[in-house]
């Protein structure tokens, strides 16, 4: 299966970027940059402040990979799916929406906070900010494959079910108790895919056949995907 | 493209432990929502949903390992081959509940990987699986992918397992939502006054048609058609000219190569909340124009079982195919009047051999199934 990479958006503790950028890419512990709606979007957008921390994390990086493809603009709603893995999901959220549950923390669900309590919520924000209505849903695949969510917007784009995808991971493993560092592991990649096409200027060629390649790149992790992701055209020959 | 047969299926519901059970109390018009006695309700809207009896826990262990018991330990043989696809929205909930509750716990068991790899190890499939989270259309999406990999030959068989349980957590979401009833949700009917939650779980075995004929499998119902869209409009109520699912339908009429004619009748989601059920109905007109299609819902008798109720609803029309009945939508007494005529109380005959199984969910999400009747090889 092959697509084009039309963009590439990532918010990590080592750096958030889009592109070609020279920002850096890592996936380490360390603190995660508190991206403000400035950063993301030239117009006022109210919601994005009021995002849990998962949401606003993955959206981000959606918002970085469609910027880079030149898809953020838009006049009419567009058929593009996302798709999105993610081992934690919106687990940080859960603990923080339940334990507003307890007596001795007020008591009262958050009705607002409740809304975030799903994975795919983040997406539907996505959908809603970029007018995406294609198939969008979050995939818990554990630790078997970096790439599941690329693998099924290759079948998604193969079948004909979208015209384009953008497909990446989303993490942000909550914090255990009693231990407000940093967790390890946080941070979120996508990319932007259209179906493979006989045009180098489409942008580099993602394949999978088993094994996953970035033009003649074999990758097998995000930074490794990120980094062939910015090389050059033609320079891997 | 490979046909995608429907070869197994079992449900379990507040009806009943058993596929069978919850259609014979589905025909009878029974509910199972009633007070719960799991946590204390009085801070909450109602008291009311639809647990599935004498579903116990083990200490320090998630109700849903019986209820997976209760689901896989008859069902049919399962290939070791199969793809594993599984759709739960908030999983081994009770688990972190305890967690808050405690101050302390892993995180592992948490992780919604764990439900696909407990079932992949029970039934000693090779694959271990893959969660699929899309709030209420969950396992309409997992059922999607699965006929989507058997479709373009990169599966033989597929595995769908879906299970959410009745918990605090969600319960407490809904009620500051104002979105549960105070009394059985009442699907359809022009006093519908919210949702009432259910738990529950189905699984479904899907397979090629040549490995249908290879394994010398019954075929229980085809697979025909998916489609899943996005409203794009907002994050916990559904677009009110129904665009989402609308497009999820022509997709899957599409994929299916069908008209709108050959549909016989629909499984809607039908949660009873207005504006879902008004939603549903403006999609339906839409789209079927003047014909009085039957229509229906079980969540007025099994509760809205989340990231469960579509796979519990195919396995149930895989049924209502199979027996050319499409059980009541109990809670129903007087039909709003967009979906007067289509939407009884009592038992409708189906007169044709396709039908739509549909559902909605927050995000925006919606998703379309085509089944059709079994037999024909």
């Amino acid at each position: 299966m092959k697509a084009h990479i039309l963009g590439l958006g990532w918010v990590t503790p080592g750096g958030w970027g889009r592109g070609s950028s020279d920002a850096l890419f890592g996936l380490g512990g360390g603190v995660l940059p508190q991206l403000t709606r400035r950063d993301l979007f030239a117009d006022p957008y109210p919601r994005f402040g009021r995002l849990d921390p998962f949401s606003r994390l993955g959206l981000s990086a959606i918002a970085l990979a469609l910027d880079d493809a030149g898809m953020a603009s838009w006049q009419e709603k567009r058929p593009i799916g996302l798709v999105a893995d993610s081992r934690y999901g919106c687990l940080a959220t859960d603990f923080d929406y339940f334990r507003a549950l307890l007596p001795e923390e007020g008591g009262l669900a958050s009705p607002n906070l409740f809304a975030y309590t799903l994975p795919n919520t983040f997406l539907g924000e996505a959908a809603i900010r970029f007018g995406l209505t294609g198939p969008g849903f979050v995939l818990s695949s554990g630790e078997g494959s970096p790439f599941a969510a690329l693998e099924v917007a290759l079948e998604l784009l193969c079948d004909g079910d979208t015209p384009a995808v953008v497909a990446g991971f989303c993490e942000l493993p909550p914090f255990p108790a009693g231990d407000r560092s940093e967790p390890g592991g946080a941070g979120a990649a996508f990319l932007a895919l259209a179906p493979a096409r006989e045009d180098s200027a489409a942008g580099p060629r993602l394949t999978f056949d088993g094994s996953w390649r970035v033009n003649d790149y074999q990758v097998r992790d995000w930074p490794g995907m990120i980094a062939a992701c910015r090389q050059p055209a033609g320079s891997e020959s | 493209m490979s046909r995608v047969a429907v070869v197994a299926a079992n449900v379990v519901s507040g009806l009943g432990e058993s596929l069978d059970a919850t259609w014979d109390g589905l025909l009878r018009g029974k509910t199972a929502i009633a007070p719960l006695a799991r946590f204390d309700c009085s801070g909450y809207l109602t008291d009311l949903a639809a647990c599935v009896a004498g579903l116990g826990r083990q200490p320090g262990a998630s109700r849903l390992e019986p209820l997976l018991a209760l689901l896989l330990d008859g069902f049919p043989r399962v290939p070791v081959d199969s793809r594993l696809l599984t759709a739960t929205t908030k999983g081994p909930i009770d688990l972190l509940e305890d967690q808050v509750r405690g101050g302390n716990g892993a995180i592992g068991p948490l992780l919604l990987e764990n439900f696909s790899r407990q079932i992949a190890g029970r039934l000693g499939l090779a694959d271990p699986g893959m969660n699929v989270n899309a709030a209420c259309a969950s396992s309409t999406i997992a059922l999607a992918r699965g006929g989507a990999l058997i479709a373009a030959g990169r599966a033989e068989t597929v595995l769908v397992v879906c299970a959410d349980l009745v918990s605090e957590f969600v319960f407490s979401g809904f009620s500051a939502l104002q979105g549960l009833s105070t009394t059985p949700c009442r699907p359809f009917d022009s006093e519908r006054s919210g949702l009432s939650l259910g738990e529950g779980g189905a699984a479904l075995l899907l397979m090629s048609e040549e490995r249908v004929r290879r394994d010398g499998r019954e075929v229980l119902a085809w697979l025909l058609g998916w489609g899943v869209a996005n409203d794009a409009n907002h994050i916990t109520a559904p677009a009110r000219d129904g665009c989402g699912l609308l497009a999820a339908i022509r997709a899957a009429l599409g994929r299916a190569g069908l008209s709108t004619g050959a549909v016989a009748a629909i499984s809607a989601h039908g949660t009873g909340t207005l504006y879902n059920d008004a939603m549903e109905m403006t999609a339906f007109d839409q789209l079927f124009g003047p014909r009085q299609l039957p229509v229906n819902s079980i969540k007025g008798a099994i509760g809205h079982t989340l990231g469960a109720a579509g796979g519990i609803e195919a396995a149930i029309a895989c049924r209502a195919l199979a027996q050319k009945r499409l059980p009541p939508t109990v809670g129903c007494r007087c039909p709003d009047p967009a979906a007067a005529g289509r939407i009884l109380a009592s038992v409708q005959d189906l007169d044709g051999e396709v039908l739509l199984s549909t559902n909605s969910g927050f995000g925006g999400i919606n998703a379309a199934l085509l089944l059709g009747a079994g037999g024909g090889q």
